[in-house]
């Protein structure tokens, strides 16, 4: 049931109960302020330090980095106890870990690629929150179409200097480091030119301007680049194997690594809880939307579905259960997750009636009007991280082996 | 409040795979590979009886359709999980036989109280001296423990059955029919007749799909012994019936959704036109991942109700079964039928034809969607736990 798992080894179990128990405990009291839905829409500084703080404070009560070796800051690496720290956070409804971009795959590259000094100087500061981390991959000329990129970093004695344009950065206003993506070599391949550095974001020449959202929110930037140094130690891996490293990071960022797909799904299951309470709150020609047949059955779909996921992501325990086909589930997570998250938000939106019509900043918006919000912050889901075509291409080519779209 | 993660278990660690799992799944792939071919299927499609005889009492050998059932009565005593992942090999291979038809008489004489009757029965079903089958629909789109109209009077130590089964799954061929009935204080019991018997008219009926016989039942006042009665509470049982057929049926339709998709995915490979292979077209590439992706989903929930069926919850609380196969069911068959009809849409013309495989799949898409419940009314069904 929730709270246990079937099988599960009593000493996990255990863990699992403290873990939480402090979550409920130390949960922070909602702010007077509003809070962004997802870690891509954090755009004002209260929102910020209200989320640091939360994140800090669960790496001080010692349950973040069960991902990262005890002498980068982490706790020693234990999948089952990530997995179940992931999980109950996700259940809790408890506020989201802000850096999670570093957290869940700037690091993780730095845990496979990065030299030992790398590891020391970062790993720490990502558990922590002390160093925010932005992902600087995208271009406007560049985007599903990655390896085309132009941003061009040229050696220069001690380091590199680094001038192009990078678009969609999420939280690159608060971030200390950057994750980029420059060629470095013009007259290679597209593939080949291209490196991968750990970009301090504090110097001369890096001018961030905030974009606005669909939502009318904030949190993205664009980023121009203008002669600006980075020292030699910038550098993750080798001169020209940025394509490779890139393609580590994206398969960390589709939550294709063990576990991650498993704590997310947790969360999903939790929103069919919200759905089911919205259902028998909101009313919709006199009755509770609950006992409207077609609601109904389009919220159990959606439970069904998120049922599916859940078990889905479990299957990653049981490598053999998948070995007609291993990089499916791995491939297919982000996918799924961020279409059901899509339909999801819009059924809500619809559930509401009338009130569907009304926005955040109205007093009698059903729940803030996070609805209409959280539906139009899911396209960020389906588009961000390589987009839901640019996913099917790749499922279909690289697990089913069908030929190349042209 | 309704909390969900209350309503079913969260999968357990690893679901319980083990290597016994990997090695019976590949031995009976290896074996449906052999003797299961699609020319068998289509040759079952003109047998009369559908199937072949001498092949099913060889697989009862191997032990399938004992497999869950307790090593006292014949079965190897097995987990459900073994037993799901042996259904999604049937599916995949379409295996016309009537070991689902068996199975749910099985599944109800084990539920029963009376010993003398699971050691009378199980042995001669379980080894293919007699086919079993299990009346759960009856006429007008009646199916299921609450929808029964059939009537059992007791009359001079015996009992009357009166009433009309239909969709009775391989009737024709059984030796043993368990017949749900209400009773004159209106319980309802379960009754084992013997075929064939005098006040029982068979007709065979034409089924969608083929590997699927099934026959309507008119019973006329057959008089079947006091003893004929299933003891327990009937309908508890013929509910739980029902969930291990959802879970069989579940299991097969993704086993036929996967071997339908790879059909699908090797034509868009082979497949050539405007000089290069259809499957690198988005609009041909797109609905074979869409479907796949669909399959693995299926795949989980099933793999999730074998594990709702074997936790030890769902002893005391059967609903906890019902719901994780139930949820299975509706969604392996929409993901069946996505794929099917994929499937025929994406061979062209050749898609079109009998000769094209995809039609056996569709058919069985056909047959198991009107089989114990489609999609809507499972999730109609699930409303109810939600919401009341
Ligand atoms: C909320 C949000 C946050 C983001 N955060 C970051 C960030 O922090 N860092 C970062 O580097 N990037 C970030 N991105 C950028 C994101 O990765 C890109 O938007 C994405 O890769 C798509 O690129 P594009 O916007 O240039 O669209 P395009 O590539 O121009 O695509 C336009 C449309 O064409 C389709 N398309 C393109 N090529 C194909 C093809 N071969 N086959 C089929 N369809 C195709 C796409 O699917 C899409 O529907 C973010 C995006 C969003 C929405």
């Amino acid at each position: 049931m929730s709270g246990h798992e079937e099988g599960e080894p009593k000493e996990l179990a255990e863990f699992r109960a403290e873990v939480k128990a402090w979550i409920a405990a130390n949960k922070p009291a909602k702010p007077a302020f509003k809070l962004p839905l997802s870690f891509l829409e954090v755009e004002s500084k209260e929102q910020f330090d209200y989320l640091r703080e939360w994140q800090r404070k669960v790496y001080d009560a010692g349950y973040l980095g069960y991902d990262v070796p005890k002498e980068y800051g982490g706790q020693g690496v234990d999948r089952a106890r990530f997995r179940v720290v992931g999980q109950e956070l996700a259940r809790s409804r408890a506020p989201f870990m802000v850096n999670l971009i570093a957290l869940q795959w700037a690091g993780p590259t730095i845990m496979t690629y990065g030299t030992e000094e790398q590891k020391k100087a970062y790993l720490q500061g990502i558990l922590s929150a002390e160093e925010i981390w932005c992902q600087g991959f995208s271009e406007p000329g560049s985007g599903s179409d990655l390896a085309s990129l132009q941003t061009r970093a040229v050696k220069v004695d001690g380091g590199y200097r680094v001038t192009g344009h990078k678009v969609w950065t999420t939280l690159a206003h608060f971030a200390k480091y950057m994750i980029l993506m420059a060629r470095t070599d013009p007259a290679a391949s597209k593939y080949s030119g291209i490196s991968y550095f750990l970009f301090p974001m504090e110097t001369e020449g890096v001018d961030i301007q905030p974009l606005v959202k669909l939502s009318g929110e904030g949190g993205f930037n664009q980023i121009v680049f203008d002669d600006a140094f980075m020292p030699e130690s910038a550098l993750l891996g080798e001169e020209g194997q940025g394509w490779n490293i890139a393609m580590t990071t994206l398969m960390f960022e589709r939550g294709a690594n063990e576990g991650v797909g498993r704590e997310r799904a947790a969360g999903f299951v939790e929103r069919i809880n919200t759905l089911t309470e919205v259902a028998k709150r909101q009313k919709r020609g006199g009755k509770p939307v609950s006992e409207d047949p077609v609601f109904r059955d389009r919220i159990v779909r959606a439970w069904i579905e998120a049922q599916a996921m859940a078990l889905a992501a479990a299957r990653s325990e049981a490598p053999q259960l998948n070995a007609d086909r291993p990089l499916a589930l791995p491939l297919m997570n982000k996918l799924v997750m961020s279409e059901w998250a899509q339909h999801v938000a819009e059924l809500g939106c619809e559930m509401l009636g009338p009130e569907g019509a009304l926005w955040v900043g109205d007093d009698h918006a059903p729940d803030g009007g996070d609805w209409p919000r959280a539906f139009m912050n899911s396209f960020g889901m389906t588009i961000g991280g390589g987009t839901s075509e640019i996913l099917r291409n790749i499922i279909g080519e690289r697990v089913l082996g069908l030929p190349k779209s042209k | 409040m309704t909390d969900v993660t209350q309503i079913i278990p969260q999968a357990p660690y690893a679901f319980g795979f083990t290597e016994d799992h990997e090695l019976a799944r590949k031995e009976a792939r290896r074996y449906l590979n052999e003797h299961v071919t699609r020319e068998h299927v289509r040759a079952q499609y003109e047998d009369p009886r559908g199937f072949d005889k001498e092949l099913y009492r060889q697989t009862l050998e191997l032990g399938w359709l004992g497999l869950s059932v307790p090593e006292q009565y014949g079965g190897a005593g097995l987990d459900a999980l073994h037993l799901l992942l042996l259904w999604e090999e049937l599916g995949r291979a379409l295996y016309p036989s009537p070991l689902f038809a068996s199975a749910l008489a099985v599944e109800a004489l084990l539920r029963g109280r009376h010993e003398a009757q699971r050691g009378q029965y199980l042995p001669e079903i379980l080894s293919g001296n007699v086919i079993a089958t299990f009346a759960y629909a009856e006429p007008g789109g009646a199916w299921g423990s609450d929808q029964v109209s059939c009537r059992a009077e007791p009359k001079e130590g015996s009992w009357v059955l009166s009433g009309t089964k239909v969709n009775v799954p391989f009737a024709a061929s059984a030796g043993l029919l368990i017949a749900p009935a209400i009773d004159h204080k209106g319980e309802l019991g379960l009754f084992l007749l013997e075929l064939p018997a005098a006040g029982i008219e068979l007709t065979p009926e034409v089924s969608v799909d083929p590997t699927r016989r099934s026959a309507r039942v008119e019973l006329d006042r057959v008089k079947v012994p006091h003893g004929a009665r299933i003891q327990g509470d009937g309908r508890a049982i013929f509910q739980r019936v029902c969930s291990l057929g959802y879970a069989l049926l579940a299991a097969e339709m993704v086993g036929a959704a996967e071997a339908t998709m790879l059909m699908t995915r090797d034509y868009a490979n082979d497949r050539q036109q405007f000089g290069r292979a259809i499957g690198s077209f988005q609009a041909v590439k797109h609905p074979i991942v869409n479907a796949m992706v669909q399959i693995e989903l299926a795949r989980s929930l099933v793999l999730g109700a074998a594990s709702a069926m074997s936790s030890t919850e769902a002893i005391d609380r059967p609903e906890i079964a019902e719901h994780a196969t139930r949820m299975a069911k509706a969604f392996a068959e929409e993901a069946l039928s996505f794929t099917v009809q994929r499937g025929v849409q994406l061979h062209g013309g050749f898609g079109f034809t009998w000769d094209c495989d995809v039609q056996l799949y569709f058919k069985r898409m056909l047959w198991t969607r009107a089989t114990l419940g489609d999609s809507t009314e499972h999730r109609q069904a699930l409303a109810k736990v939600l919401f009341g």
